[in-house]
């Protein structure tokens, strides 16, 4: 979209396909083949047994809030028009942990342990990042 | 026993007051830090062999000539130290500099060691430095497009940290009134002025949990400590100080990575520190313990195990950490009212340990403290250190 001012996520070579599935709206993470642990954010190796042997699959797209922040002021220049928003920490229902915002919902309804689902917000042609909302 | 106990010893410090002084040069808070803590030591300076300089963060050119041995040239050292080298961890940079010095004074590789801190945050061009403080330590592709920062952190600890133990914002707000009674007594501190919980708490509101007076403010600073062997310590000028114990754990360098906010590193990092010093934490006289924001002293006094889970908001309420209190903690101030200066925060915090065993400490003196400790977090509180240090030889 045109006008999109905030940061948007640097890509590296092996979090490509994660932001290729966003776009797509699907929430994709990495599995390793060789140990079964899942990987998030994207590792170049798996982060429990450093093999190279990962593959991507789809995520249930739901999980928890484990901590939550409304920010209100001295924001990131960038989020000046977007204050009050909901930072989030959300623990997916396959134990990986992502930073993301809390959408659809009051600030003052966002609470720990909250379960929540994904909905994607495209940001540009490229971009489109992975927000959260409750769970229906 | 730990090969370094009764090895080593810290022999002097010295400090420049923190605060916002456009007109000091970063190089005068460096070399006027040295300066004292050679003078004050009794030490020759020909005897130093080995200057560590932590990192600094204004400006890139005066951190590269601090990397490039500018300081050995300055202090007129040149031909006779061996080594020049930064140490750098942020505002863990006191803790881990420390236990570089004692390793390479145990195995031999350095008999006397200056360590030397410098910054101008507070001085440098405002925009600057909220956006340097906004972006660094948030992972680029995985926080900050969420709007996650720096100034933030606080916030998101404190919210978990009070769904689990209860805690309230009120015991939260409470740790500033405690940094600001102990800067009032140190003419080095920048926010000398004492607050209220009710003042702290109706500041604006930055996040969840968190106001303006929850925040530190960027300062500039500088200091510098001389550690040596504990033989050469004995003909010294000053009462040593003594490195008892150890320990350490990194636990994120992404927020959203790390298991518990609550806890960190600290339960580890301390049951290793103690064990190695022969120590539990009944014996601590003194907590000099690392800021930041007012959460983590609370983390980190349950970690230290000086509060049982989620009673260290009460203890910092009911003016426990205060001058007289059961357990002085944070005697400069720290962060909060000391002043903010990037990795010499937390060398502060230890300059001041240093400060009150040696019983230099004036106003605010702990008196017969003879057991302190120290801890200190880099980064986004990625990591929890926990130092032990003595005022008898071990």
């Amino acid at each position: 979209m045109k006008g999109y001012r905030k940061p948007l996520p640097q890509m590296s070579p092996w979090s490509a396909p994660f932001w290729e599935g966003c776009r797509n709206y699907e929430l994709l993470i990495q599995k390793c083949q060789d140990c079964q642990a899942f990987n998030f954010y994207p590792k170049m190796y798996c982060a429990n047994c450093l093999s190279s042997n990962l593959e991507w699959v789809k995520a249930s797209g739901k999980g928890k809030v484990y901590s939550h922040m409304t920010v209100y002021a001295y924001q990131p220049t960038e989020f000046a028009h977007d204050v009050p928003y909901v930072v989030a920490i959300v623990v997916l229902d396959e134990g990986v942990r992502m930073m993301t915002n809390i959408v659809g919902c009051p600030p003052e309804k966002v609470q720990c342990e909250m379960r929540v689902e994904v909905v994607f917000e495209r940001a540009t042609e490229e971009i489109t990042l992975p927000k959260f909302k409750p769970a229906t | 026993m730990a090969p370094f106990k009764g090895k080593v010893a810290i022999v002097s410090f010295g400090e420049v007051p923190t605060g916002k002084f456009p007109n000091r040069p970063c190089l005068a808070s460096a070399l006027e830090s040295c300066r004292q803590a050679i003078l004050d030591s009794g030490i020759q300076k020909d005897e130093i062999d080995t200057i560590i300089p932590t990192g600094t963060f204004y400006n890139r050119r005066y951190n590269t000539d601090m990397v490039f041995s500018k300081l050995v040239e300055e202090l007129g050292l040149l031909g006779r130290v061996k080594t020049n080298m930064q140490v750098f961890a942020g505002g863990s940079s006191s803790s881990t500099m420390l236990k570089t010095a004692v390793g390479l004074i145990t195995a031999g590789l350095a008999k006397t060691i200056l360590c030397v801190q410098s910054d101008k945050t507070g001085s440098a061009p405002v925009q600057e430095m909220i956006d340097l403080f906004a972006t660094f330590g948030i992972p680029e592709e995985w926080e900050t497009p969420f709007g996650f920062f720096m100034g933030g952190c606080g916030s998101i600890f404190a919210t978990r940290y009070m769904y689990e133990t209860g805690a309230t914002h009120e015991q939260i707000a409470s740790v500033v009134v405690s940094m600001r009674k102990w800067a009032a007594l140190n003419p080095n501190a920048m926010l000398r002025r004492e607050l209220t919980v009710e003042e702290v708490l109706s500041s604006k509101l930055v996040a969840t949990n968190q106001t303006t007076r929850e925040g530190n403010v960027l300062a500039d600073g500088g200091a510098a400590f001389i550690v040596t062997s504990a033989e050469r310590a004995k003909d010294l000028r000053n009462p040593p100080v003594y490195p008892l114990g150890f320990g350490g754990r990194v636990c994120h360098y992404g927020v959203s990575q790390d298991k518990d906010l609550t806890r960190l590193g600290f339960p580890e990092a301390a049951k290793e520190a103690y064990e190695m010093a022969g120590i539990t934490a009944k014996d601590i006289d003194i907590a000099e313990i690392y800021d930041g924001y007012p959460i983590y002293p609370l983390i980190t006094l349950e970690g230290l195990g000086i509060c049982e889970r989620g009673e260290a908001g009460q203890f910092v309420l009911e003016k426990n950490t205060w001058p007289g209190g059961k357990m002085p903690m944070t005697t400069n101030g720290g962060m909060l009212a000391q002043g903010h200066t990037a990795a010499g925060g937390g060398f502060a915090v230890l300059v001041e340990a240093i400060r009150q065993l040696m019983g230099k400490a004036g106003e605010r003196q702990v008196k017969g403290a003879k057991i302190a400790v120290e801890t200190s977090m880099g980064g986004t509180f990625m990591d929890s250190h926990v130092v032990v240090l003595g005022r008898e030889l071990p």
